[in-house]
């Protein structure tokens, strides 16, 4: 059923991200034109073809996080929720579709804006350059040896983990302000916010009673060799990717509880 | 197991209201039900409460002996009040959902029924009229093979003429072992396909009836005694 619902959840967003993706597109070759031609009388075309493209890259950001709230909200606690409620289908198969599809399209828009870029701004000396930066990163990952390619992984778990968790840290204040009969907005703000203040008061608490063994740790380090800031480095994201999953963990369980017991559509 | 639906001391609190005061109830299957009530009633929380939209304060609901869950969603077709469809779809989009989602989804049924009411399926639902999706939602619902129908108000927005196809597709579509419970106040009109009938009133059951029975015992109509029962 997750399948199903997967395909339905991308029919229904992919037309709000593919006439944006083929919008920015167009505008990166226009772009690309005008840069290729370069004539004085252009000017002004070319800065507004320009701004536009910028506009259009802070759009799909924008549209991202607005899709996946409004997908939530309106597929499952307005009207429609009658529907995907009533389907036989888990609560949380609900929640992982949507998850899942919000986590595509924000990898498939960093990687469109990417690409568009890279289409806009390809020449000779772009690539020289494009070049010249991998081998020196390429030099640099050598001499960290294979415990770069762990900080490469670890830097992209915490990517995909810090968008599914603020995801459904999202949806968790989305379902919390649906609860209130009159304030729905102001009452899911509220809990956005009251999720951050509990976030910060733990991790104060944790950070305080270590009894700043943390902050000596990171004091040894400026002096350490580079094989130990290497290792800190990873134990750091390690950490953060610890701590994304923990948070989306317990918001993914309370969303799915408050979803299975506490609905009560208008 | 006889019963299609089987209530035990069902209690519902809402806040600051008690929507069902715990409620017995039977209903068998292969039936027609009326649930009829005035408004605010306990119609709609008691028909919620089957198919697992809200969660009972206390006391149970049972689906052919389930409690409402995957499997029972599975059996039951429902039609709530709301319009629930996907308006960015078309008519053949959602028929193309039914039929992924529920395996009892009759596809050639569905097209049969458009036809007769004249509803074009390549429409989106968007562009259509509230009393046209009212239609587009019933056709769906009935055209699963459900065992048991839960309709709440199906007939209230539509033209009397449409009123009389829906309610014909209703007595004529369904398999007789399956069982539909249509909550309405608009008596008059449903009367006629009726076998029993539920009076509900500030969430207690009032009478539990067979159609014949009151026109035989009380000689009147159903809607002459709910307009006694139900007095203002």
């Amino acid at each position: 059923m997750l399948r199903k619902l997967l395909r339905y959840e991308i029919k229904a967003t992919s037309r709000t991200f593919l006439p944006m993706y083929a919008l920015l597109i167009v505008f990166a070759l226009i772009n690309k034109f005008f840069m290729a031609v370069n004539s004085s009388y252009l000017k002004i075309p070319q800065a507004i073809a320009m701004s536009v493209f910028v506009f259009i890259i802070i759009g799909i950001c924008v549209m991202t996080l607005v899709v996946t709230i409004q997908r939530f909200n309106k597929n499952l606690l307005t009207d429609e929720g009658y529907l995907s409620f009533t389907l036989p289908v888990r609560v949380h198969s609900h929640i992982d579709s949507k998850m899942i599809v919000t986590l595509m399209w924000s990898v498939l828009s960093v990687l469109v804006s990417l690409i568009s870029i890279f289409v806009m701004s390809v020449n000779e000396t772009t690539i020289l350059s494009f070049q010249r930066f991998m081998n020196e990163l390429m030099a640099a990952f050598s001499q960290i040896g294979p415990s770069g390619y762990v900080l490469i992984l670890e830097a992209v778990l915490l990517v995909i983990f810090g968008i599914l968790s603020s995801t459904v840290e999202i949806y968790a204040a989305i379902t919390v302000g649906n609860m209130s009969s009159k304030h729905k907005l102001l009452t899911g703000i509220g809990a956005y916010l009251g999720f951050g203040v509990i976030q910060q008061i733990i991790v104060s608490i944790i950070l305080s009673s270590s009894d700043k063994s943390i902050t000596r740790y990171f004091n040894l380090l400026e002096t350490a060799g580079e094989f130990a800031q290497v290792q800190a480095a990873e134990t750091v994201l390690l950490v953060l990717i610890a701590y994304m999953v923990i948070v989306g963990v317990a918001l993914y369980f309370f969303t799915e509880w408050m979803l299975r017991k506490k609905l009560n559509l208008e | 197991m006889e019963n299609i639906l089987e209530c035990q001391n069902l209690v519902k609190f809402y806040p600051k209201c008690l929507a069902l005061n715990s409620v017995n109830l039977t209903v068998p299957k292969g039936k027609i039900v009326g649930l009829l009530g005035p408004n605010g009633s306990g119609k709609s929380t008691l028909i919620k409460l089957a198919n697992d939209l809200i969660q009972p304060t206390s006391g149970k609901i049972l689906i052919a002996g389930m409690e409402p869950g995957i499997e029972t969603k599975k059996i039951v077709s429902y039609l709530p009040e709301r319009t629930y469809l996907n308006d960015w779809m078309t008519v053949n989009d959602m028929i193309g959902f039914f039929g992924d989602f529920y395996q009892d989804f009759n596809k050639s049924k569905a097209y049969d029924m458009l036809a007769r009411l004249g509803v074009n399926p390549s429409l989106r639902l968007k562009t259509m009229s509230k009393g046209t999706k009212e239609k587009v939602q019933l056709i769906l619902v009935m055209s699963r093979e459900a065992q048991l129908y839960l309709l709440d108000e199906p007939i209230g927005g539509v033209d009397p003429a449409a009123r009389d196809y829906i309610l014909d597709t209703i007595i004529g579509n369904y398999n007789p072992e399956a069982t539909v419970i249509i909550s309405t106040h608009l008596i008059a009109d449903v009367e006629k396909i009726l076998d029993e009938v539920i009076f509900i009133n500030q969430g207690n059951i009032v009478l539990v009836s067979t159609v014949d029975d009151i026109r035989e015992n009380e000689n009147k109509s159903v809607d002459a005694l709910f307009r006694e029962v139900f007095k203002c």
